[in-house]
């Protein structure tokens, strides 16, 4: 018969890398009619980075996410990135990004300044206009500024600027030290039923609630949240390379090697939690590889919780579950419970 | 009418409207849009950070446009397979490839004597790009074909006859740890990393306990599973330029290791990072690239690599599998006063970012808890399988899952719940990690909170 059960986990997660410098440069130019060119040695690897980038570029410029253009991935082109790695896209590259654009915004400020008859410190750039603060009426249109910047005073809005995490070494005897920046936390609870003639597990729901700093583009968020949990899902209950005694893999192929499949995926809430990291663009941190990581310990927790045998080797086949109850029940029967 | 016209004010209007645009008709119409079309013309004023923009990619990833390397196809272009040894350990006595050199239709083949700098890695450089006197693993290349079609180069890999003295081989990490093991790479040792993590005193803690918790977890080897596979294209010009298109998540990394494989300097490298049908960090480092550049500069014709869904498995990296064991001691109010943790990772043949998912995994491995006693002791091991490499969570998903079943194995000994005993141990803001560091911007009790709420956790009496 099916038996339901729950389970919680929770996690912490670094974002970049471990004591190593892993830099990240930009260069934002600001076109003569206030659009925006980005140029970012990073890629996309599928995750949306480049629009989270662009909407960080535009933030910055106050103009719209529309308005800016990314060019990526060309070491001819662009300036160096470390790359689609260790969830630092939105934080490291963020920040460079953010850093390049505020550079060419000075630039405009500037040049608005003496068409405004204010210092540029009392300017702020929003809604595709140069703005004085507290006095919107008093504006001029971020694409005049621009051409005026190129063509009237010879000063491209051209900005470049690079960023890098501050850690501290770690002490080689005792690790002690700040291998990173900044983390992020979270917690995923699944539901499951678990069929204890079968063995099989099936996850219904899975409720993830998960910090990224702000959430820059709280779609994309979800995304890679439903993304991670199908990870996690095939890393909790089917997926194994399996080798034989020579070291030759045994099921090298999708046909024996079983990932999830959208069959296989429970229903998933988003929840994703209020916070704001002061060293992060915008109050940003990263979401990439984190939401993969407590989806199988929530997953086999909960079949502990259902059927109560505690799996201490992944994956959690229906072979392994029913092996286990098995046991745990000849067990229960002589009287010594695994509890 | 006009497509900026037709959008109204709302979010959720406008991106119904996009929707709508980006269905496919019946008859597919030649390829010519408005320029307008091609941006959802969606949230025009700033702020910008914090809305719901649609990717800038979607149209053209949903119209079927977005161009893979497996789409790129230049005049000439060759393409090329790699020989797989198919045996987990054995040094190389000979390599006959006359008989592949002869097939008509293959143009040129390429072994490891021909790679200038026949090494790489992230940390160590204990890879060869091509297995030239030992083969470490049975996905080492051992040579690669260029054709003027794939299949050729696949039928003229079953010519190239090597000829081995096979070795003594490891596969289980705890065997390789035995004084008498195989060394994988001698003279090294097969224990190729390791990190110790100390803070406070366990022994005290574990002295003060109520009860101590001591399992061993053991998590597997799997793979990234990346829709798309390894590929990359290379063209190396008549002015001893190269440019490489590559799935590479990391160009500029991927730039310096060509340019220390090739011994070429850096501005004669150009790499141009495609659009990839996922990474998930399997696509971190190089793999057939500086083959495909070799074979290109031996032909003079752009050469196309495309990796079978059998060398993802077998010929780039996965995930590390762990040996974890974890002994934590609690009070009998349920807080943690001691952990300590072992970690054994296998890392298969080479060391790739093992180093980094060893560091990863040792500062997280006591969780996301205020612990004022915690040793750990984390070490990578050679064998002579699949190269462990970087993956999504780089040791996170293994050491949570440890820390996480023990969590739950003391809640119910204790009879608490196990949001409770979390809540109870879970880091705040200003808290120390187990390196030290004062965090910031913690907010996991919130995330504890968020997700018991909306699952209706506290609904069902435990």
């Amino acid at each position: 018969m099916k038996r339901r059960g729950r389970g919680i986990a929770c996690m912490w997660y670094p974002i970049g890398f471990t004591v190593a410098a892993n830099a990240s440069a930009a260069t934002v130019k600001v076109n003569e009619d206030g659009t925006a060119t980005v140029l970012t040695g990073t890629v996309e690897t599928g995750q949306g980075a480049l629009t989270v980038l662009g909407q960080i570029a535009a933030e910055e410029l106050g103009i719209a996410t529309d308005d800016v253009h990314i060019v990526s991935g060309d070491t001819d082109a662009t300036p160096m990135d470390t790359g689609a790695i260790a969830s630092r896209t939105t934080y490291v590259t963020g920040n460079a990004v953010r850093l390049a654009a505020a550079n060419a915004k000075a630039v405009l400020f500037e040049v608005a300044g003496k068409k405004l008859g204010v210092s540029p410190t009392e300017l702020e750039a929003r809604d595709r206009k140069i703005q004085v603060k507290g006095y919107p009426q008093r504006s001029v249109a971020i694409g005049e500024v621009a051409y005026e910047a190129q063509v009237v005073a010879g000063r491209p809005a051209i900005g470049s600027a690079s960023w890098n995490p501050p850690t501290v070494p770690l002490d080689p005897e005792t690790s002690q030290g700040k291998p990173f920046s900044t983390y992020v936390y979270a917690t995923q609870i699944a539901e499951v039923d678990v069929d204890d003639e079968t063995g099989e597990v099936e996850v219904l729901r899975v409720i993830a609630a998960h910090d990224c700093g702000t959430p820059v583009n709280p779609m994309l968020v979800e995304g890679q949240v439903e993304g991670g949990i199908a990870m996690g899902v095939g890393f909790a209950l089917q997926e194994e390379i399996v080798f034989d005694g020579a070291g030759r893999q045994l099921n090298a192929s999708l046909t024996n090697y079983i990932v999830p499949t959208s069959l296989d995926m429970p229903d998933i809430e988003v929840d994703i939690v209020e916070s704001y990291d002061p060293t992060g663009p915008f109050g940003a941190k990263g979401v990439g590889e984190p939401t993969s990581v407590p989806t199988a310990a929530a997953i086999l927790n909960a079949i502990y919780d259902a059927v109560g045998v505690r799996l201490t080797t992944l994956p959690a086949t229906a072979e392994r579950v029913l092996m286990a109850i098995k046991q745990n029940g000849s067990r229960i029967a002589s009287g010594t419970s695994v509890l | 009418m006009n497509t900026r016209e037709r959008h109204g004010a709302s979010v959720f209007g406008n991106v119904l409207e996009a929707d709508a645009d980006m269905r496919l008709p019946a008859l597919v119409p030649p390829p010519a849009f408005p320029i307008e079309t091609l941006v959802p013309d969606v949230l025009k004023q700033t702020p910008a950070v914090g809305q719901r923009v649609p990717r800038s990619d979607t149209r053209l990833h949903a119209l079927g446009q977005t161009r893979y390397i497996e789409d790129l196809t230049f005049p000439h272009m060759l393409h090329a397979r790699i020989k797989r040894a198919g045996i987990a350990a054995a040094r190389i006595k000979r390599i006959d490839t006359r008989e592949a050199e002869r097939m008509p239709g293959v143009v040129a083949v390429l072994t490891g004597g021909e790679i200038p700098v026949n090494s790489f890695g992230p940390s160590l450089q204990d890879q060869p790009v091509l297995a030239h006197e030992r083969v470490f693993h049975r996905g080492d290349g051992v040579a690669a074909v260029a054709a003027i079609s794939e299949q050729i180069a696949a039928d003229a890999l079953k010519r190239i006859q090597v000829e081995y003295e096979p070795l003594p081989a490891v596969f289980d990490p705890l065997d390789a740890l035995a004084p008498d093991a195989p060394l994988v790479h001698p003279p090294h040792g097969n224990v190729y990393a390791s990190r110790t993590l100390r803070k406070g005193d366990v022994e005290r803690g574990f002295a003060a306990a109520y009860r101590i918790f001591e399992a061993r977890y053991r998590t597997q080897m799997v793979e990234h599973v990346s829709i798309e596979p390894h590929a990359a294209i290379a063209e190396w010009d008549a002015n001893g330029r190269l440019t490489i298109w590559s799935t590479l998540g990391r160009i500029t990394l991927g730039r310096a290791d060509l340019s220390r494989t090739l011994n070429l300097p850096l501005n004669r490298i150009r790499v141009i990072g495609s659009v990839v049908g996922g990474n998930f960090g399997g696509k971190n480092e190089i793999t057939q690239e500086p083959v495909l550049a070799l074979l290109s500069k031996k032909t003079g014709r752009p050469v196309k690599g495309v990796f079978t869904r059998t060398e993802e498995f077998t010929a780039t990296t996965v995930r590390h599998p762990f040996i974890m064991d974890y002994k934590t001691g609690v009070s009998r109010e349920g807080r943690i006063l001691a952990r300590e943790v072992r970690l054994t990772l296998d890392g298969g043949a080479y060391c790739s970012w093992t180093e980094t998912t060893l560091g990863k995994a040792c500062i997280l491995s006591a969780g996301p808890y205020k612990i004022d006693n915690v040793h750990v002791e984390a070490r990578a091991v050679y064998t002579n399988k699949t190269v462990s490499g970087a993956m999504r969570g780089f040791g996170a998903p293994q050491v949570c899952f440890a820390y996480e079943s023990q969590m739950d194995d003391m809640a119910r000994a204790l009879r608490m719940d196990p949001l409770e005993i979390r809540l109870l141990n879970a880091f705040d803001e200003g808290s120390a990690s187990p390196t030290g560091q004062v965090l910031q911007s913690v907010v996991v009790k919130e995330t504890l909170r968020a997700a018991a709420e909306r699952f209706g956790w506290n609904e069902r009496s435990t």
